[in-house]
C-alpha cells in the first residue's frame, strides 16, 4: 500500500523522530511539573509561545543568535517563575481540577495579551534558519534541525536524568513527586522543589521554542497551541504518573504525527484529533494511568 | 537545653475538636509516652507539633521559639523529627536514597560520616540493604530504616506515631531498646503507642489521652496497675 | 419561612432576567445585540451549571452540546431552498426536512440531551483532573467532527439563512426557562442526591447513592439545557465552527467561576455580570465616551481583562462573587439574649 511505502521512508521516519524528540521535550516539562505539584499546566504552549516572539523579537532587530537565544531563555523563565508565584504556590492545597481552571485562565491570558501586543498576523524569527536547510545522509536530504533536535532532546534528557538520580535536589524532587507530606516532614523544602521544577520545564520549553521556530519561523498567539494539546494528550495516554511514561507518550505521540503528516494524504488525517482525543478517553477509562505504566495511582473512579 | 513543651494546644479538624488544652513537655534523654484509645487525638497531637495540621489555640514551644505556623520542613529543620504512622517510607527509593533523604533537615554536612557509622551500628539494615528498594525489606526492617532516616538528621528530640504497629513481640523489643539507646544519647523522645503497657513502663512519664484530653499521667511504677489504666481509657 | 426563602431563591435569579429582558427592549438596536447575548450566556451558563454545580465535577465539553444544538437546530430551520448553498452535502432527510423556530429549539435539546447522555455514559466514572481532561477531549471530537462531517452541517461554512427568531423576548423566555427547569432539578430528590455526592461522596455511598447514575442524569439534563441554548444562539446570528470551540468554553467557565461555582445565583450573575463588563470592554475598543474623556481600548483587551478576572476569582476568592450561595434576603434576627 502506497502508505505503508511512504511510511517506512527514511527521510519520513527521521523527521518523525525528530518530531517525536521535541514532543518528548514538552512532555517532561509538563510531566515534571505534574509530578511534583500534581498540576497540569494548561499554559505550557503559551510558555512556548513567548519564548518564540523573544526569538522573533531579536531576530527583527537582527541581534546575534546567542542573543536571541538568551533572551529567549530570560523571558521564558521569568514568566515561569512568575505562574509559580502568583498562580501554582497559592493554589497548592486545592483540587486538581481547580488547578486546571486556573491553568486554564492564565492560557488566556497570555494568549490574549499576545494578540493585543504582536497582533493576529505575529513576527518572525529567521536568525536559525539556516538550519532547516538539509545535509545528504546516506542518500537522503535530512534537515539538520532534525538531527539538532534529535541530539539536544537526548542530551536535555540524559541531562534530566543525571540531575533527578545524583543530585540531593534530585533525590528531592522525586521525593516530592511520590509523597509531597513525608518529604517535607524530613525537612524537603516544597517551595525550593517547586521552583526547581517550574525552572527546569520553563528551560525546557525555551529549548522547544527555539526548535520550533526554526521549522516554523512565523510565530502567532497561537504559536505551539496544537502541539501543546497533543502533547497533553500523549502525556496522558503514556501516563501522567510517571516521567518516563509521560515521556514515552510525548515521544510516541510526536512520532505517529509525523508519521501520519509524512504518509497520508490530508483528506484522510481531517480525523486524526478525534481518533487521539478517543485514546485519550479510553486511556483514561481503562487504564487511568497510563499505557506505559504499572503502578495503580492517582486517578479516582466512582 | 531546649525543652519540646506544648501548652494548652487546640487542635480542630472541620468543625470537631480533635485536641484540647492539651500541656506536656519532654526534656532532652527522657521519654515520654501518649498513650490512649483510637481517636483520642495522639497522632493529632504530634501533626500539630510538626505543622502538618494548625493549632486553633495553644503553643508547641521548643525552648523558648514558638514553632506554630511553621511549615513542616520548617519544623523538621529546628531539629524535631518524625517518624511517622506506618513509616511512610519512599518504597520504590533504595533504602540508601531514604536515609539519604533524612539529610535534609540537618543544619549542615558537618560530621554525617560520623553519624552514618552510628546509625549503621544502632540499625545495621541500613548498611546491608543499601542498594534494595525500601519496598523489598520486611516489616522490622522498614521499621528500622525508618527510624533511622529520622536520625540521621541529627534532631534534638524523636517523635513517633505508633512504631510497634505490625511488628512481632521480638521485634517490638529491638525497637523499644533502640528507644532506650536514643534517649541515653541526650535526644528528647515522644513516643505515641497503643501498646500501652510497655510504653508506661518504657518512658519516664506516660500521658493518658481520652477524646483530646489529657486524662492522666502514670509513671513506671503504675505499669502494673491495670485497673488504674482501664480506668484511665475509659474516662 | 422555608417555602419562602424556596421562592426567594428561584425568584431573585428570573427577576433579574426579566429585568435584563426589559431594559432590552427599550435599548437601541445596535445595544440590544448584548442583551441578547447577555441572555443566551445565561442559558448556556446555567445549564453548565446543573451539572458542574451540582456534582462538583469539573467539565470542558459542555460547549459540545451546545454546538451539537447549534448545528441541529441550524440545519433543520434553513429554508429548503437555501441549504445546498452552504451545506451541499447533507444527508437527504437533512435536506429534505424544514421545522419551525419552537420545534428546532426542541429538537436541538433533544439531541444536546442525548448526546450528552452517550458521552455520560462512559465518562461519568471519573472525577478530577481526569474528568476534566476527558471532557475536554470530548470537546475536541465534537469540534473535530462538526468540522469536517460535512453530511450532518455546513462543515467550515458559516451558517447562514437561518431565521432569526431569537430576539430579547425570545432570549428571555429561554433563560427563564432554563432557570426553572435547574431550580427545579436542584430542588428535586435527584439534584439533592447529588449535591450530596458532591459534599461527602463516602457518606453518600454508605448511604446507597449511585454516583454514576445521579451524574448520569445530571450531566443529561445539562446537555438538553446547553443544546437548547445553542437553539437559542443560532437563531440569533449566523456562526461557524470556531465560535463554539475553546473560546466559548473559556468565556463561559469564567462566567460560572467568577459568579459561583456552586449555586443558581452564581450562575446568573457570573453570565450578566461578565456580559456587562465584556460588553463594556467592547464598547472601549470601539472608542466610547465617558465622562467626558474617549476611551479607545486596543482590541483584544476583553479577553484580558476577563481571564485575568478569573484567575484572581479562583486564587483568591474560589466560591466566586455570590460565593457560591443561592439568593438570600438579610435575616433580621429576634432580639434574643445569646
Amino acid at each position: 500500500m502506497n502508505f505503508v511505502r511512504d511510511a517506512l521512508d527514511l527521510q519520513v521516519q527521521v523527521d518523525a523522530i525528530g518530531l517525536g524528540a521535541i514532543f518528548a521535550l514538552m512532555a517532561v516539562g509538563i510531566g515534571l511539573v505534574f509530578g511534583v505539584m500534581r498540576l497540569v499546566n494548561f499554559a505550557y504552549g503559551q510558555l512556548i509561545m513567548a519564548g518564540a516572539f523573544a526569538l522573533a523579537f531579536a531576530s527583527e532587530r537582527d541581534w546575534p543568535v546567542g542573543v536571541g537565544i538568551a533572551l529567549c531563555f530570560a523571558v521564558v523563565l521569568a514568566l515561569s517563575l512568575a505562574m509559580e508565584r502568583v498562580v501554582f504556590r497559592p493554589l497548592r492545597t486545592q483540587s486538581a481540577a481547580v488547578m486546571l481552571i486556573a491553568t486554564f485562565a492564565v492560557a488566556f491570558l497570555l494568549q490574549s495579551i499576545a494578540l493585543l501586543w504582536f497582533g493576529p498576523l505575529g513576527k518572525t524569527a529567521t536568525s536559525l534558519v539556516q538550519l532547516n536547510r538539509p545535509v545528504e545522509v546516506g542518500g537522503v536530504d535530512i534537515r539538520k534541525i532534525t538531527i539538532a533536535s534529535i541530539v539536544v532532546a537526548v542530551v536535555c534528557l540524559a541531562l534530566l536524568v543525571l540531575l533527578l538520580n545524583r543530585t540531593s535536589i534530585g533525590l528531592h524532587m522525586r521525593a516530592a513527586a511520590i509523597d509531597s507530606q513525608t518529604a517535607r516532614l524530613l525537612g524537603v523544602r516544597a517551595d525550593l522543589v517547586s521552583t526547581v521544577s517550574v525552572l527546569i520545564a520553563g528551560a525546557l520549553a525555551a529549548v522547544v521554542a527555539v526548535m520550533l521556530t526554526v521549522q516554523y519561523p512565523t510565530v502567532t498567539p497561537t504559536f505551539a497551541l496544537q502541539e501543546t494539546i497533543l502533547v497533553l494528550a500523549g502525556v496522558v495516554v503514556g501516563g501522567m504518573t510517571r516521567l518516563l511514561s509521560a515521556t514515552l507518550g510525548g515521544f510516541l505521540i510526536g512520532y505517529v504525527s509525523g508519521l501520519l503528516g509524512g504518509a497520508l494524504p490530508s483528506s484522510q488525517s481531517q480525523y486524526l484529533p478525534s481518533f487521539l482525543f478517543g485514546l485519550v478517553i479510553l486511556v483514561l477509562l481503562i487504564r487511568p494511568d497510563g499505557l506505559f505504566t504499572r503502578r495503580r495511582g492517582l486517578v479516582e473512579r466512582v | 537545653m531546649r525543652t519540646l513543651a506544648i501548652r494548652d494546644l487546640d487542635v480542630a479538624y472541620g468543625g470537631v475538636t480533635a485536641v484540647h488544652d492539651l500541656s506536656l513537655e519532654v526534656v532532652p534523654g527522657e521519654i515520654v509516652g501518649l498513650i490512649g484509645p483510637n481517636g483520642s487525638g495522639k497522632s493529632t497531637t504530634l501533626h500539630a507539633i510538626m505543622g502538618l495540621v494548625p493549632a486553633r489555640g495553644g503553643d508547641v514551644l521548643l525552648g523558648d521559639t514558638s514553632l506554630r505556623g511553621r511549615t513542616p520542613e520548617a519544623v523538621a529543620r529546628s531539629g524535631v523529627a518524625l517518624v511517622p504512622e506506618g513509616r511512610r517510607l519512599f518504597a520504590e527509593l533504595t533504602v540508601e536514597e531514604n536515609l539519604r533523604l533524612g539529610l535534609a533537615a540537618r543544619p549542615s554536612s558537618e560530621g554525617v560520616d560520623d553519624d552514618l557509622a552510628e546509625i549503621y551500628a544502632l540499625f545495621p539494615v541500613c548498611e546491608e540493604f543499601r542498594d534494595r528498594h525500601a519496598g523489598a525489606l520486611s516489616g522490622g526492617q522498614q521499621q528500622q530504616l525508618a527510624i533511622a532516616r529520622a536520625m540521621i538528621s541529627n534532631p534534638s528530640f524523636l517523635l513517633l506515631d505508633e512504631p510497634s504497629l505490625g511488628l512481632a513481640p521480638t521485634l517490638v523489643d529491638r525497637v523499644f531498646a533502640s528507644l532506650q539507646t536514643i534517649a541515653e544519647r541526650g535526644i528528647g523522645v515522644l513516643l505515641v503507642e497503643q501498646r500501652a503497657q510497655r510504653t508506661v513502663a518504657l518512658a519516664a512519664r506516660t500521658h493518658v489521652l481520652a477524646n483530646g484530653e489529657l486524662r492522666l499521667t502514670l509513671t513506671p511504677d503504675d505499669a502494673g496497675d491495670t485497673d488504674k489504666m482501664v480506668a484511665a481509657y475509659l474516662s | 419561612m422555608r417555602a419562602g426563602r424556596t421562592a426567594i431563591e428561584l425568584l431573585a435569579p428570573v427577576l433579574l432576567v426579566v429585568a435584563a429582558g426589559v431594559i432590552g427592549i427599550f435599548v437601541s438596536q445596535t445595544t440590544e445585540i448584548y442583551f441578547v447575548t447577555a441572555l443566551i450566556s445565561v442559558s448556556t451558563v446555567v445549564a453548565i451549571y446543573v451539572f458542574v454545580g451540582n456534582s462538583g465535577v469539573l467539565s470542558f465539553g459542555h460547549i459540545s452540546f451546545f454546538a451539537v444544538g447549534v448545528w441541529a437546530a441550524g440545519v433543520l430551520s434553513i429554508p429548503e431552498a437555501e441549504k445546498p448553498a452552504t451545506m451541499p452535502y447533507l444527508f437527504d432527510f437533512l435536506g429534505s426536512t424544514t421545522v419551525g423556530n419552537v420545534p428546532s429549539l426542541l429538537i436541538a435539546a433533544v439531541v444536546g440531551g442525548l448526546f450528552a447522555l452517550l458521552v455520560g455514559l462512559p465518562l461519568m466514572r471519573l472525577s478530577g483532573l481526569a474528568a476534566g481532561i476527558a471532557t475536554f477531549a470530548v470537546l475536541g471530537i465534537t469540534n473535530n467532527l462538526l468540522r469536517y462531517y460535512e453530511k450532518i452541517g455546513p462543515g467550515l461554512n458559516t451558517f447562514s439563512s437561518v431565521p432569526e427568531t431569537t430576539d430579547v423576548l425570545q432570549a428571555t423566555v429561554g433563560a427563564v426557562l432554563v432557570i426553572v427547569a435547574a431550580f427545579a432539578y436542584q430542588r428535586s430528590r435527584f439534584g439533592r442526591l447529588l449535591r450530596a455526592t458532591r459534599e461527602d461522596p463516602a457518606a453518600a455511598r454508605a448511604v446507597g447513592v449511585s454516583i454514576y447514575r445521579q451524574r448520569l442524569g445530571s450531566f443529561a439534563l445539562s446537555g438538553f439545557l446547553a443544546g437548547f441554548a445553542g437553539g437559542l444562539y443560532i437563531h440569533f446570528i449566523p456562526i461557524n465552527v470556531d465560535a463554539v470551540y475553546l473560546d466559548l468554553t473559556f468565556i463561559t467557565l469564567a462566567m460560572l467561576v467568577i459568579g459561583g461555582t456552586t449555586s443558581l445565583w452564581g450562575a446568573v450573575v457570573g453570565a450578566l455580570f461578565v456580559s456587562a463588563l465584556d460588553s463594556v470592554l467592547a464598547e472601549m475598543e470601539d472608542g466610547m465616551t465617558l465622562l467626558g474623556r474617549t476611551i479607545d481600548l486596543p482590541s483584544g483587551s476583553r479577553i484580558i481583562v476577563v481571564s485575568a478576572v478569573m484567575a484572581i476569582v479562583v486564587i483568591v476568592r474560589p466560591g466566586g462573587l455570590t460565593g457560591g450561595r443561592e439568593f438570600s434576603l438579610p435575616r433580621l434576627r429576634p432580639a434574643a439574649a445569646r
